[in-house]
């Protein structure tokens, strides 16, 4: 696959250290592989060794595939979501500028980037790490599926109003159901309905339309 | 080059005058500030899906906190229709300290007809005798009956599809056959009309075809109208004012060119052109005519004329701007409806239509009317961020549409204030050397009084429907929010106290004339835009008779 190759190339630019450069270079890639011009693809303004590293695309990857795993389509680690998280976290979205509250977790402070927003990947990597008592890449898949979903059930218990990994997640999701596999494959797309029809049966299973522009602003 | 009249911008009620005045046989300059977009080869973003766009149609948050900080707050806005609205840095304003003003703009070929929301309501004369009634602001001058047969006009050449309801508050129009409630919808209909007779919640009237006219398609049911419409399926200018005007051969259109000035000849009282700046060559010129029409959008209409020292012997000019205090009054789960969904698209909510303070003076703490929009929709697989989950399951449960919720957002009327007013600010220029506008709003205790009333109704009603309220807002979002900022040039009986008559018309500059949102002497609570049209075209019939019979 054609995208793959691709996504592979950025991940070798950010090994060799991700400088302004290569970070074009890899956004532009990323761009040409979602066959957008690379001249629409702006350098963040952020330091370019903010970057994730190379082991940080890693786990954003094998973090993705986790979340959204391959099934009978393919996940999300597979359709290059971990560059999309990158890239989306160089550019403030789902709130991922703003500046770090480390009042409730003082853990935060030390993943503070130069604008005072949170390094979300280098933070993923060391809570990872931590609660796997091991570098996250090293465990098997079910200590690693274990350990993710310890971190997502506290981020989404009861009282918890703002976690950095809802902002990631939020973020691998954006990045799944918005590529051609997760709206057209996963999901149903489709740019021209051409009718509306007002109320129909559900069968249990349907999949959604991911072109169902309202829902996904306001569902 | 000689012109009948000059019409200061291409937005929906510039197309019209444009329209009128060139079908009425005048030579017609139209200027517009921003620049050309042309209809169906311009539209560069119409058919992209979300993967073919840089930022998967949720856009450059970076950017947008820097280039758009406000224009991002817009329902609208979004990597996909960007380019339809202004860049907010190069684009100032100011607001006094502590208060807000969101001002969503539009600067291009077509103006905010690209991005508005269509939602398409004739006024009644609950609404024209608001101000005559409860004593604030000043009487309209006109009155239902005035505007009714030009509404007709408007509706028939725009296309508007809606259901007729019979209702003295929001009365019907010429209606192209409705786009169909939802199964949550109709049901939530039945539910608050059987608890409350007077209370009616109708499909969203909107300037969206559901049948052809001429050069223009049925709507195709996509929902991405702000991206622009090569089928011209809802009303622009590019898709319908425009072309006909262009039909006659009398229409000439400059694009880029920001209008500083009406320019005026004190010995005759007359305006004698306008004063522009040619933003590609940096160079100032001049253009005369003998009709002016002012067609900016209401403060930039406003804010030329203050920049023009004309039209003000009232020293009203500026005052009294208005905007629909909105907010999201109640949300619901809607149970009981888990085996039913929808096909396509639909580009329009519903209306609850007014009933607080119509006959009986039922409005707690306010004495004009509030509306809901809304409509139910079904969650889909932003749902997920809300939720805990990873995995097979998670995946699984994700791909199919999720729990019905119903929304109903609440528009209450705004009183029309002096102290709510635009002024320049002479000390602040922008790009192009002109002063910066001052925006100086704020709601008032009779809005936040009726948006307490709308809340707790909403809550009511969807839960007669059998919904579970799960959230509910009473405080306006900031002025602006409802892009119905109007008022600045109000219509009026008298020229002491008023900026314009009650044809458009600028009670001191007999051959200027106002018709867009800032002739408004009140707002109603449902979306104006039908009414800056209708207006439009019975100022320009009215100018054009003037004209013909020398009076100008």
């Amino acid at each position: 696959m054609g995208r793959m190759r691709v996504t592979d190339t950025v991940a070798e630019q950010a090994r060799k250290g991700w400088d302004r450069r290569d970070f074009l270079g890899g956004a532009a890639l990323l761009a040409m592989a979602l066959g957008i011009p690379a001249a629409a693809v702006k350098l963040s303004r952020l330091d370019p060794h903010e970057a994730p590293s190379a082991r940080q695309l890693q786990v954003l990857r094998e973090v993705s595939q986790l979340v959204i795993p391959s099934t009978d389509t393919p996940g999300a680690g597979d359709v290059g979501v971990a560059e999309f998280v990158a890239l989306a976290l160089a550019h403030g979205l789902e709130g991922s500028r703003a500046r770090v509250d480390a009042s409730q977790n003082p853990g935060l402070a030390a993943f503070r980037r130069s604008d005072h927003s949170l390094d979300h990947a280098g933070w993923l990597q060391h809570e990872l790490n931590r609660r796997g008592g091991a570098d996250f890449l090293t465990l098997d898949q079910p200590a690693r599926a274990a350990t993710l979903a310890a971190l997502d059930a506290e981020a989404f218990a009861e009282g918890v109003r703002e976690h950095p990994w809802r902002r990631i997640k939020g973020l691998i999701l954006t990045g799944y159901y918005t590529s051609e596999v997760g709206g057209s494959q996963e999901l149903r797309f489709e740019l021209v309905p051409g009718r509306w029809d007002p109320d129909l049966p559900l069968a249990p299973g349907s999949r959604a339309w991911s072109s169902d522009w309202t829902a996904v602003d306001f569902g | 080059m000689e012109f009948d009249a000059i019409v200061v911008g291409s937005g929906i009620t510039g197309g019209w005058a444009a329209k009128e005045l060139t079908e009425a046989g005048l030579k017609v300059l139209m200027i517009e500030r921003g620049r050309e977009i042309r209809h169906q080869q311009d539209y560069a973003t119409e058919t992209k899906a979300p993967w073919e766009m840089p930022f998967r149609g949720e856009g450059d948050a970076e950017l947008y906190a820097h280039d758009y900080p406000v224009q991002m707050l817009n329902r609208h806005f979004n990597e996909y229709t960007q380019g339809h609205f202004v860049n907010d840095a190069e684009n100032p304003y100011v607001t006094p300290g502590g208060k807000e003003f969101t001002w969503f703009r539009s600067y291009q070929l077509g103006g905010r007809s690209l991005t508005w929301g269509r939602q398409t309501y004739r006024w009644s004369d609950y609404d024209f005798d608001a101000n005559r009634r409860d004593g604030f602001g000043t009487d309209w001058p006109i009155r239902y009956a005035d505007v009714a047969p030009w509404y007709d006009k408007v509706e028939d050449f725009i296309g508007v599809s809606g259901a007729a309801e019979g209702l003295a508050q929001l009365p019907d129009g010429r209606f192209q056959p409705p786009m169909a409630l939802n199964a949550v919808e109709q049901h939530t209909r039945e539910a608050i009309r059987q608890r409350w007779p007077e209370r009616c919640l109708t499909i969203g009237r909107t300037a969206n075809l559901t049948q052809e006219k001429e050069g223009r398609t049925v709507c195709q049911h996509r929902s991405i109208c702000a991206r622009g419409c090569s089928f011209g399926a809802y009303f622009s200018t590019q898709s319908s004012t425009l072309p006909a005007a262009q039909k006659t051969g009398r229409l000439t259109v400059i694009t880029d060119a920001v209008v500083e000035a009406v320019e005026h000849d004190p010995a005759t009282g007359r305006a004698t052109g306008v004063r522009y700046l040619d933003t590609r060559t940096r160079t100032r010129k001049t253009v005369t005519a003998r009709l002016v029409f002012l067609n900016a959008g209401a403060f930039n209409s406003v804010h030329i004329l203050l920049n023009s020292g004309v039209a003000n012997s009232s020293g009203v000019l500026g005052t009294h701007i208005m905007d629909h205090a909105n907010t999201l009054s109640a949300m619901a789960l809607m149970p009981g409806f888990e085996g039913r969904t929808s096909f396509g698209n639909r580009p329009t909510g519903v209306i609850v239509a007014r009933y607080r303070n119509m006959d009986t003076m039922d409005g707690v703490g306010h004495t004009r009317g509030f509306s809901f929009q809304g409509g139910a929709l079904q969650s889909t697989w932003t749902a997920g961020k809300r939720e805990a989950g990873i995995g097979e399951d998670y995946k699984a449960k994700l791909r199919s549409p999720g729990m019905w919720r119903m929304v109903l957002v609440g528009f209450a009327e705004c009183l029309p204030r002096a102290t709510n007013r635009l002024t320049l600010d002479r000390s602040r220029k922008d790009a192009n050397g002109l002063p910066v506008l001052n925006i100086d709003f704020d709601f008032g205790k009779e809005e936040r009084a009726a948006l307490a009333q709308a809340k707790a109704d909403a809550g009511e009603m969807l839960t007669a429907a059998g919904g579970k309220v799960i959230m509910g807002f009473d405080r306006p979002g900031a002025g602006g929010t409802a892009i119905h900022e109007m008022g600045g040039a109000r219509m009026g009986h008298d020229p002491r106290t008023s900026v314009l008559n009650k044809w458009s018309q600028a009670h001191d500059v007999p051959n200027l004339f106002v018709t867009d949102g800032a002739q408004m002497s009140s707002s109603a609570c449902q979306n104006p835009s039908l009414t800056y049209m209708a207006l439009t075209a019975r100022a320009c019939d009215a100018a054009v008779s003037m004209l013909r019979e020398g009076k100008l």
